[in-house]
């Protein structure tokens, strides 16, 4: 295992071939985008076939040199067939849903034949390096989600990845690096407080504001969402192993907030950023129309989940 | 064994299905040994199996870190006190089945067992250090293939996790590693001398004949069923009276047991023949017999590489026979031999001391009335076995302190080694310098394999005197006893046996020449599996390469062919999966189908073409033929790119297509039928 390290791609990315993806995202492995080494335990047993071999010889034993040589053989054509297993491989990426910072961002790697071959033990590595072995029957497809740390808001790319497979002896590991430019949307942590935001202007109810906001009516539990504060979570039901619920308590609904750019004061971009994430947050917890303006643009008033999604989708862009 | 227990992730975890198939695997392999190894050695390893079940059954039971260590002393101690040592075949395979069984004990990862699966590939090859026989091989292979199943259930993959599937992968990876194998025991360059030896030829040969004689060392011999060796002839094969295979010359008696005398080494000239005549060429493959000599017809003429001739005219060979031997000789059987030397004259005279009066009192006799004539003594003496009651049988009285005065006087009940004792002994009293051969007599023609057989139980002693005009002169006395006195009951002890020329089995039943007859058919088998598994060797191969004209590379030849021959190989073997036939959507066949029989009217689709553009040029070329194209594709659309279910969708536009065979438009009188319209 010691060589793969060495052979970390992102050492030497610039050496390896990769296996390059179509305009629609479909990347088909060719044979020369394979690379093939024995495994440790491919190396014992050739070790133990040197031993077979030359106290056969030795010993001018037609019998241990036949079995010497079929197990040989065998392993001759392990090798091509772990190749095989390789070759041809269908494989797409696609972005999985929109995760906070500190979340996991998954891909969804989409493993293809169009041959009549099943091919077992295809496995995509992750970042990590842990495995993610999947079977894709003749003709078929099979799905692999792997994930990876969201450290950055924007939008996270997957622009290789590494497939491997060890079948059917595990006597050779066959690999390949394919190219993809899969996505996926990177929202801020949302900061754990945040300052109200102001009323829209114009209205002249924004006065009403209240301490507490959307601590008022309970309007039923929904299933916990990133974000969410865990103020909200109902613990109780927790304890009863019902998942992590979520009391909804909604708020006046006819109240209408601006989360500003301008309304929040910070020490760099990226607190007032996750300041602004929260808001946006609390704000739809609250089931109030908002808006969001920032230096680049604005969001007009809204409500409901994709309105959320697009106010975030711009500070994870911004 | 002292490793840290870290952390191991669950997909290198075995599992128990896994751990008792591997523990399975290696029972299966011991096994054949059981019969080779010392009962401690498998009782020590069939504890350990034991354990290793309780240990499945029982978490508890599984033996900690310093436990496996006691036990790994206990084993290693065990193998010791069996075999007072660690080194040679035997104890040597016995430490490491102790071993590698211990490991089982000691499985935390899958990479543990991808071990002991391989070792058990290594206690396989040892095996035939032990057994040559093709049922070991076939035994063995199955559980090669074992092995190889093992290992691709341990690979992991969903598909192939179990055993049925996985048995599957792992016979179509030996279906196409048997090509190879062959190739390889073929082609791949052996070693003609051993680079070391760890004392595993011994035991191995069977019982054979010994360089001495004494009364019942020969008939023991018959008893045994055993084959001594194989002669092919090149020419037509001799009579049978002229099958005497030469062993060792016996010179010296003390009365009871005849020995060699005479230091068995190479002469400094080679043994001359003043004539030779009748010369005859054949292949001897002798099966093991952990002697020196190597047999030849009466008188081998030429030397086999790896062995000398002695001046007693006998092929010896510079190590013993531990292993299948072939070797070509050449023989003349009709000779004459150099004159004597007087170190030889005198040991040809030498007679024991227990010669009683009776004795020197026959041969006086004898002299007496023949004068001077040597000739016509031995005729006397052959003459006086013939007339008096000597009988022929395998189951002599027993004899006494002094053999051949007992059995010339009062038994005269004898087999082959009583009559050439006594008789060589005879001739001596009457100062005619005489020696015993042993070898054997026969040897019978197995018609299947075309070759001859020759038995253990065709064993035999005869004599030769010295004359001045013929040199050494063979005399078997044992013919010249009266056919009638041949006692035929010992010889019903050995009706497995090969027929012994001196014993009828006419009065054999049926059942015992049925059985006769699958002796032979089984060994003609035997002697292939010799020939051409067992006994394949470098001289093989460079008779194959000569064939090739390639006889000059000598091992570079074998090189240059055996890697072609692999990569070629191998590259049939995988064509068929490079090129395997992609799985077409059904609904992509159709919609080709459509496309194909519209082009036969010169509506072809363009490579740019949707299916709605495709559908809509049609319809303006040929509104005939809308109405269809346009059904089809209301059907295809969907199914191919919607959420219409598919298998209905294939059904109905299967059936639009079946009768589809538009034809090309009549250009003038569309009321004429198109075939006419073609046909003019």
């Amino acid at each position: 295992m010691g060589l793969r390290k060495r052979l970390d791609p992102g050492r030497l990315s610039g050496l390896f071939r990769r296996v390059a993806h179509g305009p629609d995202g479909l990347a088909r492995v060719g044979p020369r985008q394979i690379y093939i080494l024995p495994t440790k335990q491919g190396l014992r047993f050739g070790a133990v076939l040197l031993v077979m071999l030359l106290g056969s010889l030795n010993y001018q034993n037609n019998l241990g040199l036949l079995v010497t040589f079929f197990l040989a053989s065998v392993a001759l054509v392990a090798m091509h067939h772990t190749w095989l297993n390789l070759l041809g491989l269908l494989v797409r990426a696609r972005g999985g849903p929109p995760v906070f910072v500190g979340e996991d961002a998954t891909f969804e790697i989409i493993l293809g034949t169009d041959g009549r071959r099943a091919r077992e033990d295809i496995a995509v590595m992750d970042q990590a390096g842990r495995r993610h072995a999947a079977r894709v029957p003749g003709g078929d497809q099979a799905r692999v989600r792997i994930s990876a740390a969201a450290a950055r808001r924007g939008l996270q790319r997957l622009s290789e990845v590494t497939l491997e497979t060890r079948h059917p002896l595990h006597l050779f590991r066959a690999w390949c690096y394919v190219s993809c430019t899969a996505t996926t949307l990177v929202y801020p942590a949302p900061a754990a407080h945040a300052p109200e935001p102001s009323a829209a202007p114009g209205e002249g109810q924004s006065s009403r504001r209240q301490a507490h906001m959307g601590t008022d009516d309970y309007l039923g539990p929904r299933l916990y969402r990133p974000g969410d504060s865990p103020r909200q979570v109902d613990w109780k039901a927790y304890a009863r192993e019902r998942g992590l619920v979520v009391k909804q308590f909604g708020a006046d609904q006819g109240r209408e907030v601006w989360i500003d750019w301008d309304q929040v004061s910070a020490a760099d971009p990226e607190t007032r950023i996750s300041l602004l994430t929260r808001q946006l947050l609390d704000a739809a917890e609250a089931g109030l129309r908002f808006g969001l303006r920032l230096p680049g643009g604005t969001e007009g008033l809204g409500r409901g989940e994709d309105h959320l999604q697009r106010c975030l989708t711009r500070l994870a862009l911004l | 064994m002292f490793r840290k227990t870290r952390m191991i992730p669950a997909s290198e975890r075995p599992e128990r299905a896994q751990i008792m198939a591997l523990t399975l695997l290696s029972i299966a392999a011991y096994l054949p040994l059981v019969r080779h190894l010392d009962p401690k050695v498998s009782l020590f390893v069939g504890l350990v199996w034991l354990l290793r079940f309780a240990a499945l059954r029982w978490q508890a039971v599984a033996p900690g870190a310093w436990v496996l260590v006691g036990l790994t002393l206990i084993g290693g101690g065990n193998a010791l006190l069996a075999y007072q040592g660690w080194s040679g075949r035997d104890a040597g395979t016995a430490l490491f089945v102790t071993m590698v069984t211990l490991k089982l004990l000691e499985l935390r990862r899958l990479d543990d067992l991808r071990l002991v699966a391989s070792l058990i590939g290594f206690l396989i090859v040892v095996q035939f250090l032990f057994d040559e026989s093709p049922w070991l091989l076939a035994y063995l292979g199955g559980v090669s293939l074992g092995v190889i199943t093992l290992l691709v259930m341990l690979d992991g993959g969903s598909g192939t996790a179990r055993m049925r599937p996985a048995l599957r992968v792992a016979g179509r990876l030996a279906l196409q590693a048997l090509p190879l194998t062959l190739i390889l025991f073929l082609l791949f360059p052996r070693l003609s001398a051993p680079l070391w030896s760890l004392g595993v030829e011994t035991g191995r040969a069977k019982t054979g004949m010994s360089d001495w004689l004494e009364p019942g060392a020969i008939s023991e011999l018959v008893l045994d069923g055993e084959l001594a060796f194989r002669v092919r002839f090149d020419s037509p094969p001799p009579g049978p009276d002229q099958l005497y295979w030469r062993g060792p010359v016996l010179w010296e008696t003390d009365g009871r047991r005849w020995t060699p005398g005479l230091a068995i080494v190479p002469p400094v000239s080679a043994p001359s023949l003043l004539e030779a005549d009748q010369l005859i060429e054949y292949e001897v493959t002798l099966e093991p017999n952990n002697q020196r000599w190597w047999l030849a017809l009466d008188l081998p003429v030429t030397v086999p590489a790896g062995a000398f001739l002695t001046t007693e005219h006998q092929l010896v060979a510079a190590e013993s026979v531990s292993a299948a031997q072939r070797y070509r000789v050449t023989s003349a059987l009709a000779y004459r031999t150099d004159s004597l030397d007087t170190e030889r004259w005198a040991a040809g005279l030498q007679v024991p001391d227990n010669v009683t009066p009776r004795m020197r009192a026959l041969v006086a006799e004898w002299r007496a009335r023949v004068g001077d004539d040597d000739w016509a003594l031995i005729q006397e003496a052959l003459g006086y076995f013939n007339r008096e009651s000597f009988h022929y049988t395998l189951l002599p009285p027993a004899l006494g302190s002094n053999p051949v005065d007992e059995f010339l006087f009062e038994t005269r009940r004898g087999f082959c080694e009583h009559y050439a004792s006594s008789f060589a002994l005879l001739m001596r009293l009457a100062g005619i310098p005489s020696r015993i051969v042993l070898g054997y007599l026969g040897g019978e023609l197995n018609r299947v394999g075309g070759y001859h057989m020759v038995w253990q139980s065709d064993a035999h002693a005869w004599v030769e005197v010295w004359s001045e005009t013929g040199g050494w002169v063979r005399v078997d006395p044992t013919a010249a006893v009266n056919p009638a006195r041949v006692d035929h009951r010992g010889a019903s002890q050995v009706l497995g046996a090969g027929p012994s020329v001196r014993f009828t089995l006419e009065q054999a039943d049926a059942m015992v020449r049925l059985a006769r007859q699958l002796r032979l058919f089984g060994d003609s088998l035997d002697a292939a599996w010799q020939d051409w598994v067992l006994g394949f060797s470098v001289e093989d191969q460079m008779a194959l390469l000569s064939r090739l004209r390639l006889g000059e590379l000598r091992e570079y030849g074998l090189v240059a062919l055996l890697l072609p021959a692999l990569s070629l190989t191998l590259g049939l073997l995988l064509f068929g999966a490079l090129r395997e036939r992609r799985v077409v959507d059904p609904l992509t066949r159709l919609y080709a189908r459509l496309g194909a029989r519209l082009a036969r009217v010169g509506l072809a689709r363009g490579g740019h073409e949707g299916p709605a553009d495709y559908g809509r040029r049609v319809s303006a070329a040929r509104p005939d033929l809308a109405p269809r194209v346009e059904r089809f594709l209301e059907l295809y659309i969907p199914a191919r790119y919607g959420a219409l279910p598919k298998a209905d969708a294939i059904a109905a536009l299967t059936a639009l297509l079946r009768d589809f065979h538009p034809r090309p438009v009549p250009r003038a009188k569309p009321r004429r039928r198109p075939r006419a319209h073609d046909a003019t």
